[in-house]
């Protein structure tokens, strides 16, 4: 009881928060399922921009060791989502490719000449089960 | 031909038209991270810059929120490069270091104990539902006691969630 009402607090913190800086994407863990191209698999995935300052996300495919997966994506693999808003990402992996796909990523874009002195870049995975 | 007219406006009138919008929502694990504080150098010395407050810095920091325990770790690297600068002609040593500032769970207190750091990287596994403040603290030392040029200089950090 004492550990829902923890969770419920904490959601409501979160909820009530004024203006975040937030990056999100879901689910955590996704699978791959057939496409309506033969030996292409696909899995969606959502991404929500909380962040004022971002407007482009990047979205990736990695394997276990960190080294990037070929793939396919609508609408495409650099995003621009407005603040506040969500975006549904289809990601296409070939089925020889998606044999070693783990992550599959998005990471916030810094615009160049922003003039901000550091500059937070926060990447969020969803990892493929077989 | 009135009396039809008649009933079937009297029928439309009658009728309450009712319409239902629904509102979805579900409640999965997911991470969040925040960007609460985006950091500022502080330069006291010709040749350095530092995210150190005594100096006239601001150390970023990153809140991460998880919403069920055990399924992310979090995955934090103090810059090693400018991405933006002007031309420098030397080398630039970098250090930093990635803590822990503030908890919304007291049994996140192992967190630092436990953390694994590696090159400029600090990784820590969330094992607990909640936020996580990180502060990363960033230094740039050019050359041996060597002027940097004047000019705009920028530095990345870099935060990942990765699921477990």
């Amino acid at each position: 009881m004492y550990t829902s009402l923890r969770i419920t607090l904490f959601f409501l913190i979160v909820l009530s928060s004024g203006h975040l800086f937030a990056h999100e994407l879901t689910p955590t863990y996704i699978k791959l399922k057939q496409s309506y191209v033969e030996n292409v698999l696909t899995t969606r995935v959502n991404l929500w921009n909380g962040r004022a300052d971002v407007l482009y996300y990047k979205l990736n495919v990695y394997n276990e060791k960190w080294e990037e997966v070929s793939f396919f994506s609508l609408p495409g693999d650099v995003v621009k989502v407005d603040y506040t808003e969500r975006m549904k990402l289809d990601v296409f992996i070939g089925a020889p490719e998606a044999a070693n796909a783990v992550y599959v990523c998005t990471r916030s874009q810094i615009l160049k000449g922003l003039k901000q002195k550091t500059v937070i870049s926060s990447k969020i995975c969803s990892k493929i089960i077989k | 031909m009135l009396k039809p007219v008649i009933v079937l406006a009297g029928s439309l009138i009658a009728t309450g038209a009712a319409a239902q919008t629904e509102i979805v929502g579900t409640v999965d694990s997911k991470c969040i991270i925040i960007s609460e504080t985006s950091g500022v150098y502080g330069n006291p010395s010709p040749n350095l810059l530092t995210t150190d407050p005594t100096n006239g810095g601001v150390k970023p920091i990153i809140r991460y929120d998880v919403i069920s325990a055990d399924y992310y770790k979090a995955k934090i690297s103090y810059p090693i490069t400018f991405s933006s600068a002007p031309s420098l002609d030397d080398v630039v040593n970098w250090e930093g270091g990635v803590t822990v500032s503030e908890v919304s769970d007291s049994l996140m207190s192992d967190y630092d104990t436990n953390k694994i750091t590696y090159n400029n990287a600090t990784e820590y596994d969330l094992t607990i539902a909640g936020s996580t403040w990180f502060t990363v603290a960033s230094e740039a030392d050019y050359g041996y006691a060597k002027s940097l040029p004047a000019g705009s200089y920028n530095a990345v950090v870099e935060a990942e969630c990765i699921p477990l």
